[in-house]
């Protein structure tokens, strides 16, 4: 009788997750085709009819011709640009932010509440009200066409120091209360014992200022002029529009679509423990 | 017991100093553009060339813009729609994955990762998808399951261009929300639903009464999100339609990406940011307060 039930659930089970991963298939469907494209000569991806989801013959002529630029626009340099970009917005953007929530998050001071009611509130702020004249204060500061025109910005968001704020008020302050007495000063106690403890907290706002900037695209669009500096997003366009018609450049363009994809896909598996606990925990505040 | 004073002040100093790097550059670039936007606004700012004092000039002639009112039409249609069907789609895909499955990752990959991709790279794929050739994958697929007879320019009509701009960008950023909900649901505790079975209550009233309350706080965080997501809508005209056919497809953003940065008016591009501003708020309240609303009804019912 039991072990009837039993079986019945496991197939039960098993069932459901056939029906789940059919359609998340599904749903991946434009990566796989992204995927497929890249692999099959042009003229068989246009002309072909029906549709193959196998590419035969399978060639890697697209993705050679992403690396020697063929479109007049150097994609494997903008990947470069892209990484070392995001890199240090993240790095810069962590070291700014972690200080900043410590204080707001533990330290008495005069004008806090303000200061912390205004973090949030610009939260509601639609980006693109900073649009304009963050164009021209780049404009007048002379870093336009630069790589700190894309990075510097970004480093006065709030999100992030709201984020980690509401980690550290999370972890109990014995911990540091006890620090504090035997001597530590507040920096030591800052990266001693509150940095080790909201690493979750730092992975996942790390990782979202990394994609954030990898895929920015507006605001690269704007400011960046000359092809050597473009990031990744702006030198996929302007590599898919050098072929004239989008279709004739279609394999090429696919193949640098994954190259833009297939970086984040390999961060998100690897990390995706951290960005469930670290996305729902932070975000809202529990 | 009051601390000393020079303490006080030692330790007001000593988180100041914490602060200050980080309100350095909130000061340039957040706190100095609000107001910067505002001066401009006032000017016919250009690039080169000194910018002119002209009052209310840049207010009053985007006031009297058809083109800027047709924008804000599209966005907000594509708000009211795109904001509660990510949003439900966003409670049903966690929902599944919340099921006790075997080999959870794949689907959790699939559902959740495409909102960490790059805009320009997926859009590309959807517009290959989309193509107007007979062989392209939208059309072959779907006269094969019979919902169309023959191979579409999906991109010519505002309808189906709008469909699809929706569709997209919902499969597009939902799984941010699938994240947000997933660590919502699993924080409600088991037995409330033990709890509810033994009261006889079925599935649905199970979700009204114990998960919907659970995840209340969760979905208007993301709501908010969505609505300033929604208004901040460009890439996926960008690349898609341009703005066509016939610039029913253009958004706010894009109006102002054409006024600012291709004439390069950027006093009235300023004044435009500013209509967008007042429009968010209202509507956010809006969708917030109908949120409120329909939320407790389900739960009073």
């Amino acid at each position: 009788m039991r072990i009837k039930k039993i079986r019945r659930s496991v197939i039960r089970k098993a069932a459901y997750s056939v029906l789940v991963w059919l359609l998340a298939a599904l749903w991946f469907v434009p990566i796989f085709w992204m995927l497929t494209t890249s692999l099959k000569p042009t003229t068989t991806a246009i002309t072909e009819d029906p549709p193959q989801w196998i590419p035969s013959p399978m060639t890697f002529e697209n993705y050679a011709a992403v690396a020697r630029a063929a479109g007049g626009i150097n994609v494997g340099r903008s990947v470069w640009n892209s990484f070392v970009v995001a890199g240090i917005a993240t790095i810069t953007g962590l070291l700014v932010a972690i200080p900043a929530a410590y204080a707001l998050a533990r330290l008495r001071f005069p004008g806090q509440r303000i200061i912390f009611w205004t973090y949030v509130a610009i939260l509601a702020f639609p980006s693109v009200l900073f649009l304009v004249p963050n164009f021209f204060i780049i404009n007048s500061l002379g870093l336009m066409n630069s790589f700190a025109a894309l990075i510097l910005p970004g480093l006065g968001g709030t999100f992030g120091v709201f984020m980690l704020r509401q980690y550290m008020l999370g972890i109990p302050r014995e911990l540091e209360e006890a620090a504090l007495i035997d001597g530590c000063s507040r920096v030591r106690i800052l990266t001693k014992i509150v940095v080790p403890l909201i690493r979750p907290a730092l992975v996942t706002l790390g990782i979202m200022t990394f994609l954030g900037s990898w895929n920015s695209f507006l605001w690269p669009l704007i400011v960046l002029t000359s092809s050597s500096k473009f990031t990744l997003p702006i030198a996929l366009v302007r590599f898919s529009a050098g072929w004239g018609d989008p279709y004739r450049g279609i394999g090429p363009s696919m193949a640098a679509a994954f190259i833009s994809v297939a970086p984040v896909l390999i961060i998100f598996v690897a990390f995706h423990r951290y960005l469930m606990r670290g996305v729902s925990l932070g975000s809202i505040g529990k | 017991m009051a601390r000393p004073l020079s303490k006080r002040i030692r330790t007001g100093v000593g988180a100041y100093i914490f602060l200050l790097p980080h309100l350095f550059f909130f000061a340039l670039f957040v706190a100095a553009p609000l107001i910067y936007g505002m001066i401009m606004s006032f000017h016919d700012w250009r690039l080169l060339g000194e910018p002119r004092f002209i009052g209310l000039d840049n207010f009053s002639r985007v006031w009297n813009d058809s083109r800027f009112w047709e924008t804000v039409k599209n966005t907000v249609f594509f708000s009211a729609v795109s904001v509660p069907l990510t949003v439900v789609l966003g409670v049903v895909l966690a929902l599944i994955l919340n099921q006790k499955m075997y080999g959870k990752l794949w689907p959790l990959v699939a559902f959740v990762s495409p909102a960490f991709f790059g805009s320009i790279g997926i859009l590309f794929s959807w517009r290959w998808i989309l193509g107007s050739q007979p062989a392209a994958l939208a059309n072959y697929y779907l006269k094969q399951i019979g919902l169309i007879s023959d191979p579409m320019s999906w991109f010519k009509s505002a309808t189906f261009a709008w469909t699809w701009i929706i569709m997209i960008t919902a499969w597009w950023i939902v799984g941010f929300s699938v994240l947000l909900y997933i660590g919502a649901l699993q924080r409600i505790p088991q037995e409330q639903y033990e709890a509810a079975k033994i009261d006889g209550a079925g599935p649905w009233k199970r979700f009204v009464h114990v998960t919907l309350p659970w995840i209340r706080n969760v979905m208007f965080f993301d709501v908010a999100r969505h609505v300033l997501l929604a208004f901040g809508l460009f890439d996926q005209v960008y690349i898609l339609t341009g703005g066509g056919p016939a610039g029913s497809t253009r958004t706010m953003v894009y109006y102002l990406y054409l006024v600012g940065f291709e004439r390069q008016q950027l006093g009235r591009a300023a004044a435009i940011s500013w209509y967008i501003f007042m429009i968010v708020i209202a509507f956010g309240l809006i969708q917030l307060a109908l949120l409120t609303q329909s939320v407790r009804s389900a739960e009073v019912e």
